[in-house]
């Protein structure tokens, strides 16, 4: 498979949309039952934050691509994820859950994946978050919309997300072609660097966020009352879909979370003990150690049009 | 003044007309400077047509706010006609003009000029062994022309979806509009090149908010802007040699800049800690220095030279913005992270219509060819100044010419220089022209190419000194000084020479005389 990725960027320039595209008062909030209201606003907060997140590892990802048009395309990306942020946040305008100026606080694993992108994100090579970033797409970003449509019934939520589906085959497609670029490198440089991170703090306290994260949302759907198997299924897209590439296996990072997305799909492996108490002993991690938030985060809005400039908001 | 002007018409009709010895196009610094160059070689025979109503050029036309050169005064102005007034180290764009028009006055060049003339066309005669000119319905004849039409004397608005709905001003930062008041207005700019960091400060002071669009960041050194001493002004006025040494002592430094901004080496990296340290000191947020940071080595793509520019993008009023723009709203514009922003007016600061496949005009060649058909993709000419095919034909600012780290008026006095000695020959020794050999155009070109190889250039940015495929024809891989050696040095052995003397002589007809 080879995709032209020329292509892609036009592709990509010709399909953007607006927040003013939307008729955000339209009917249908009515449809959201009010108790369900609560655990919807905490899904939904998570939600947003993964894709601030995911915005900014495609930040991270456009100093690392292969070539420069990979390195536009997740420049567009990385906007892209911006984009989606700023949808559920509007969305989350719309369903009456923000007060005026509030955005929803992100939980504790989201500061942490945030400190830790915001720290050490830049400096991994591609091999790394070309891996990773896939996973992230297809397990949370994918699957959780997928779950949020069939919870929620608001026709209005439904076309925000199926504009979002749309942009993230796209960004799908991306991400499994480039993580085949990525296997095709001379296996000796494939496991250098592979080798050189396994032992780098980066890579050991990005696992040591990456478990937690993905555990804490897995609770979080079962406390929905959902299913878990859906985000099972995606996670087993990871796999899918890396399979389809000709070099993609030969990513040793590819194998890592193949097998590790294998346990966490089995509910009866004893790995969830291990994940759940780091759920659990991220709660105690003392928020003062937190740096500040870093400035990236205030882009998020629901504003779909804004004339000026709010003071200061480039001197933090 | 002696100038025929011909409708087309006309022509037909055999009646003689005046032939000049040079014709100059372009009444910028360099247009001019080449009239005084000639004009001290004994060629009084000459006309510059200038497609504007007065003298200047870039600096005539580059009217935005906070306009100026961003190479010291000292070294931007032509050794043999300074300026001891300049009033700051970096002088603004409407001192330069006066100098400009200073200099034409200096020197009568005025009377040589034909303004409202632009040239559309030219065509070699090689039965008349003459250049015809076309400006529109006029028609100009000379035995050799000098191209000074400038390297950015065009601009256009981009290609941006929706850009021809947008109801507010659209403004071109190379053609600013002097009447649209800025005050209060939001205001959008697109660019953070060279025109928008000299914008951008002076409109964060006036303006009601600045929103700046970025697609790559630039490296952006520190400006020292200080005015010059009085004190300075009357020892350079009274004491020439003083402002000669002043000139010559910058002229090395920003030679000494050329072993980090030509060539790939540890010097560059020192300038990139030079630019990040720049950034750090002040720039206060983290995540806006990481959006300001280059990704291309230095030297790559234009050095930009502020003091003011950051401090602006951090002000109340303003704010960087890199998503990339989606498309123009007919209110204003909108990113890619699904917002839309309202503005009263766009700038778009987003630089200059650059001609790397030759001037804009057609231009004839002695067989009928296409200079532009020849130059489309990978531009060649010898020592920057001529082309094989294109005989009596000298250009300034031509292919590989450009420097990266010094004035590009003490590259253009070399160019001047070669005319000249060009003109001289061919007047001095009654030629009927003289046309660079191929194999000597040849081998000066994969010579260019080969030491361009290990520049700044090539390291992998896109910039617009490059074509399409990446093909370096705008930039000389090299110090000024050995680029002023090679322009010093006209060797008449490299040309082939077709001689009136050898036409009288063998009484063979005229366009055949070529040797
Ligand atoms: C905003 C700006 C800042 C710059 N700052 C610096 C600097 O700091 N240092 C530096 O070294 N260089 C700088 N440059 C580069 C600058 O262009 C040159 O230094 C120099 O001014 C070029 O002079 P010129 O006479 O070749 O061209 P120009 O000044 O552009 O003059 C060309 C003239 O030709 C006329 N013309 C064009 N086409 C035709 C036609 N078809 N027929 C008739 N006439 C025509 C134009 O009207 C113009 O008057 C800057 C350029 C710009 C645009
Ligand atoms: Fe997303
Ligand atoms: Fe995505």
């Amino acid at each position: 498979m080879t995709m032209d990725m020329e292509e892609m960027l036009a592709k990509i320039k010709d399909r953007q949309w607006a927040l003013a595209d939307i008729d955000w008062d339209a009917p249908g909030v009515e449809l959201i039952s009010e108790d369900f209201k609560p655990k919807l606003k905490a899904f939904m907060a998570d939600l947003c934050w993964i894709e601030n997140v995911g915005a900014r590892g495609f930040a991270a990802m456009a100093k690392k691509a292969p070539n420069p048009t990979i390195a536009e395309i997740y420049r567009y990306f990385h906007a892209e994820e911006q984009r989606h942020a700023n949808a559920e946040l509007a969305l989350l305008k719309r369903w009456g859950m923000l007060e005026e100026g509030e955005i929803p606080e992100p939980n504790v694993n989201i500061r942490m994946a945030i400190e830790w992108l915001d720290t050490y994100a830049d400096d991994m090579p591609l091999s790394v978050l070309g891996t990773v970033i896939p996973m992230l797409e297809v397990a949370l970003d994918g699957a959780l919309l997928k779950f949020l449509l069939e919870e929620v019934h608001d026709p209005v939520c439904h076309q925000v997300f199926e504009k979002i589906n749309n942009d993230e085959s796209r960004h799908i497609a991306v991400d499994f072609e480039v993580l085949d670029m990525i296997g095709h490198a001379k296996a000796r440089k494939l496991a250098i660097d592979f080798v050189s991170n396994l032992a780098s703090p980066g890579l050991i306290i990005g696992g040591l966020m990456y478990l937690p994260l993905l555990n804490r949302m897995r609770n979080n759907i079962v406390d929905m009352g959902l299913q878990p198997e859906k985000l099972y299924a995606a996670m087993n897209r990871f796999e899918k879909l890396g399979r389809r590439g000709e070099f993609t296996h030969r990513v040793p990072l590819f194998q890592v979370l193949r097998v590790h997305s294998k346990m966490v799909v089995d509910s009866e492996h004893p790995y969830h003990l291990l994940a759940n108490s780091l759920v659990w002993a991220s709660e105690f991690y003392p928020r003062a150690l937190f740096r500040p938030i870093p400035t990236w985060f205030k882009e998020l809005t629901h504003e779909p049009v804004t004339k000026g400039v709010k003071n200061g908001m480039n001197a933090a | 003044m002696t100038v025929t002007e011909l409708p087309v018409k006309k022509a037909r009709t055999k009646k003689p007309v005046k032939v000049h010895t040079t014709l100059v196009i372009g009444a910028g610094f360099i247009g001019l400077g080449t009239a005084i160059k000639l004009r001290e070689a004994g060629i009084d025979d000459l006309v510059i047509l200038e497609r504007a109503d007065r003298v200047g050029g870039t600096w005539r036309d580059a009217s935005y706010p906070g306009a100026a050169c961003d190479i010291p005064s000292q070294l931007y102005s032509f050794s043999f006609a300074k300026n001891p007034g300049w009033s700051r180290a970096y002088s603004p764009s409407a001192e330069i003009l006066e100098h400009i028009e200073e200099l034409a006055e200096r020197f009568d060049l005025v009377k040589d000029i034909q303004f409202n003339t632009a040239v559309t066309k030219l065509e070699f005669d090689k039965r008349e062994a003459r250049w015809e000119v076309t400006a529109g319905r006029k028609k100009f004849y000379a035995r050799t022309v000098v191209v000074a039409s400038g390297p950015l004397s065009d601009a256009s608005l981009p290609n941006i979806t929706g850009i021809e709905d947008f109801e507010g001003a659209k403004v071109l930062s190379a053609r600013w509009d002097n009447d649209y008041d800025f005050a209060g207005k939001s205001i959008a700019v697109i660019g953070t090149g060279a025109s928008a960091i000299q914008i951008i400060p002076e409109l964060v002071k006036v303006a009601g908010s600045v929103k700046v669009f970025q697609r790559t960041p630039g490296w952006v050194m520190p400006r020292l802007d200080v005015e010059t001493p009085e004190i300075a002004k009357a020892v350079f006025e009274k004491l020439p040699v003083a402002q000669q040494v002043t000139r010559s002592a910058l002229f090395l430094a920003h030679e000494a800049a050329a072993t980090g901004l030509v060539w790939n080496t540890p010097i560059t990296s020192l300038i990139q800690q030079i630019g990040k340290l720049h950034i750090r000191m002040t720039v206060k947020d983290k995540w806006l220095r990481r959006q300001l940071t280059p990704e291309f080595r230095a030297g790559c793509k234009r050095m930009l030279m502020s003091s003011d520019y950051y401090p602006a993008l951090q002000a109340d009023n303003c704010k960087l913005i890199t998503w990339p723009i989606a498309k123009i709203t007919p209110k204003g514009l909108q990113t890619c992270d699904a917002l839309q922003h309202e503005v009263d007016a766009i700038v778009f600061a987003t630089g200059y219509d650059v001609h790397l496949g030759g001037p804009p005009y057609p231009i004839t060649g002695l067989d009928g060819q296409l200079l532009q058909e020849e130059w489309s993709g990978h531009p060649e000419a010898y020592k920057s100044a001529s082309a094989h095919g294109y005989p009596n034909l000298f250009f300034t600012c031509g292919p590989n010419s450009g420097p990266g780290h010094n004035s590009l008026l003490v590259y253009a006095q070399g160019q001047i220089e070669y005319a000249v000695s060009g003109i001289r020959a061919i007047v001095e020794q009654d030629l009927r022209w003289i046309d660079v050999k191929k194999d000597v155009q040849d081998s000066y070109n994969v010579s260019m190419q080969k030491r361009l190889r290990s520049t700044t250039w090539m390291s992998g940015c896109s910039s617009w000194y490059l074509t399409e495929d990446g093909f370096n024809a705008s930039m000389y891989p090299g110090f000024a000084t050995q680029y002023l050696r090679q322009m010093q040095d006209f060797r008449i052995r490299d040309y082939e020479v077709a001689s009136n003397a050898a036409t009288r002589l063998w009484n063979i007809p005229r366009d055949l005389a070529a040797v």
